[in-house]
């Protein structure tokens, strides 16, 4: 028998949070993060997830890890950011679009309109954070071979993979290169389309250090309540008024 | 008006358009693929030539208002071709900011399905449509007499063209003179609150972007209203000396005016460039000294040094001193400002977007397009290529065939 308590696993408390938002009134819901830099180890899970549950092309990256360096020598530290939207809840991306494209949502989350997106980049200028990025069109398997009588040549990786939409925002898309996302905007949406089934972001499912927290900062019972509610809590830039969801811990 | 300059430059232009072509033909059919630039540094080379053009229109806008609001009669021979080149702007303008979105095809609709008015871009829409109407009627009022009186004069398809203009009519009397001028004066009038908004909505466009610190200043709109007035004044300059005739030395007088008015506003131009280069450096703010530096020390100094302060500035301001009185000096002088222009709107485009705004992302997650060095590519440059012959063949074509420029007759009297 162990000497040591049973500790719950905070995936497991963040799903019963999230659960029990779900449950609840949808209209109370506004989701939140937080993530503790404490307990990163910069192992860049999270970016690759992310990458991978919404078909990111290249180019475009909602939730790279930045690394910075800390101190000057011989004090010197060295910390990872993972750097998603920081969903404002006074947004200065959603102001400048000229056609409502992009917008907060009645969870508090910025979304873009796939379908409304004309592309002036506007918001790509606005954001303090740089978490948003344009989709030009890239493809990963761009300029690799066709290799003919080959299982693995271009055009099968591509239709295996790249060519095939990502569920994103719930919705079907069409294959890629044959309109939206191709030419918008694109960023962190907080995974609405997991959340919808019950699921929990990729990328705070991925961390393997449990750095990232998720819930409904709304519900005084939740982790992320309780998290965003600590003397080691700070927003990033919060001199700028933005007052974003997404939290980090000291 | 100087016909000779007419063939060869229809030329330069027919070259342009078909070798611009082939990187029209790339955007259109791969989107933006093929630009250069990327996610942070979203706009590039098509934004600094939109601006550019914005200058040149704000000029030629400045002259109508000379001419037709406050009725000076020194500018009145200039009168219809400046509302023209205002039109001409306004297209390369459109042109510009239409291939430099992701989806082109929904800035056609969804600006009336869908405008945010917290926006001033939506704003920016509004008011350029607002002034591409005033000054398609105001160039036509202005030369609808002349086109109604031409119409039975012309041959062939020109005379088609003057037909279809005049809409069937075939005589002009005092009266129509009198309501095309009350409409011309009316248009000008409406012309100043929306001309002026519109420039200033451009500056303020960038003033509001609080992550900006290069452009998120006061400062901003007044700059932009002087460059433009600058670059478009020394364009409609340049153009007087070309296009007006110096019967009783009517074009000498007019270039000595806009010479001195040319000075002055480089001058002042100056002042307020060294005061944002002077205010930046002492904040010692990391990232404002740094877009500074991509200006003045940077990979593209000699752009900032050379194109725009030597070219640009220098040798304007001797010619423009010490030798005003000569019209092809103040000529030359204003060329060499509204050429090197474009060099002033790149540098103040590209140097904020060129500094990382969070520490660290430079060393993540590497991608062309997630980098700060951005500098135009063949694509860029080949659709520029276009637009720019696309506007000036419109330029050529219009002051050619339609009677968009008269020696003779001036402002009101353009008409009659």
């Amino acid at each position: 028998m162990s000497r040591f308590l049973a500790v719950e696993d905070q995936l497991v408390r963040m799903q019963r949070d999230l659960n029990r938002a779900l449950d609840g009134d949808p209209q109370n819901i506004k989701w939140g993060m937080v993530i503790d830099l404490a307990k990163c180890v910069g192992c860049h899970a999270c970016t690759v997830a992310c990458v991978a549950e919404n078909k990111l092309p290249p180019g475009v990256v909602y939730r790279p890890v930045l690394e910075q360096e800390t101190g000057t020598y011989p004090a010197v530290g060295r910390k990872f950011v993972p750097r998603p939207c920081l969903h404002c809840q006074n947004p200065p991306c959603t102001k400048v679009c000229p056609v409502t494209a992009t917008y907060k949502n009645e969870v508090g989350a910025i979304i873009v309109d796939y379908n409304r997106c004309i592309g002036c980049r506007y918001c790509l200028v606005a954001c303090p954070y740089s978490a948003r990025t344009s989709d030009f069109g890239d493809w990963y398997t761009r300029g690799t071979t066709e290799g003919q009588g080959v299982v693995q040549g271009q055009k099968v990786a591509a239709e295996g993979y790249e060519a095939n939409p990502s569920a994103e925002y719930g919705k079907k898309w069409p294959k890629r290169g044959k309109g939206s996302p191709v030419g918008n905007a694109r960023k962190c949406h907080f995974c609405l389309h997991r959340l919808a089934v019950r699921m929990l972001p990729a990328c705070v499912t991925t961390c393997i250090g449990r750095a990232t927290i998720f819930g409904d900062r709304n519900d005084p019972k939740s982790l992320v309540f309780e998290m965003i509610a600590s003397a080691r809590a700070y927003q990033l830039k919060a001199e700028l008024g933005t007052n974003p969801a997404v939290y980090y811990l000291a | 008006m100087q016909y000779r300059l007419f063939p060869a430059l229809s030329i330069v232009a027919i070259v342009g358009l078909a070798v611009g072509s082939y990187g029209m033909f790339d955007r259109l059919v791969n989107g933006l693929n093929p630009v250069a630039f990327g996610s942070y540094v979203p706009w590039g080379l098509w934004v600094a030539f939109y601006l550019f053009f914005l200058g040149l229109s704000a000029g030629a806008f400045l002259v109508t208002l000379l001419t037709y609001l406050l009725g000076i009669k020194a500018f009145q021979s200039i009168g219809p071709l400046s509302a023209f080149m205002v039109l001409v702007c306004l297209l390369c303008e459109a042109l510009f900011i239409l291939l430099d979105l992701g989806s082109m095809h929904r800035a056609f609709y969804q600006f009336f399905l869908t405008p945010s008015f917290s926006s001033l871009l939506t704003w920016m829409f509004v008011l350029f449509n607002l002034m591409g109407l005033i000054y398609t009627l105001k160039t036509y009022f202005l030369v609808r007499g002349d086109i109604i009186q031409g119409a039975s004069k012309q041959k062939g398809l020109l005379k088609s063209i003057y037909q279809l203009l005049s809409f069937g009519r075939s005589d002009y009397d005092e009266a129509m003179r009198a309501a095309d001028e009350h409409r011309v004066h009316r248009l000008a009038w409406l012309s100043l609150p929306v001309g002026l908004l519109f420039y200033a909505t451009n500056g303020a466009f960038f003033a509001i972007l609080i992550n900006r610190p290069i452009w998120n200043s006061a400062l901003t709109p007044l700059l932009f209203v002087v460059a433009a007035l600058l670059s478009g004044g020394a364009l409609v300059t340049f153009l007087t000396y070309v296009y007006v005739q110096n019967s009783q030395g009517l074009r000498d007088t007019l270039l000595k005016y806009l010479g001195r008015s040319i000075l002055f506003l480089l001058c002042l131009f100056l002042v307020l460039e060294a005061m944002q280069f002077f205010v930046g450096y002492q904040t010692g703010r990391t990232d404002i000294v740094t877009s500074l530096n991509h200006i003045t020390v940077g990979p593209h100094w000699w752009i900032f040094w050379v194109v725009h302060l030597v070219i640009g500035c220098l040798i304007p301001l001797v010619l423009l001193t010490f030798r005003q009185k000569s019209s092809a000096a103040v000529a030359t002088a204003c060329f060499l400002i509204f050429v090197t222009f474009v060099a002033v709107r790149y540098n103040f485009i590209i140097p904020d977007l060129a500094v990382y705004k969070l520490e660290g992302l430079e060393f993540v997650f590497r991608h062309a397009r997630l980098s700060t060095d951005y500098v135009p590519n063949l694509n860029e440059w080949l659709v520029t290529v276009w637009v720019i012959s696309a506007g000036l063949l419109a330029f050529l074509l219009g002051t050619r065939y339609l009677p968009i420029v008269n020696d003779k007759l001036g402002g009101m009297d353009h008409a009659s």
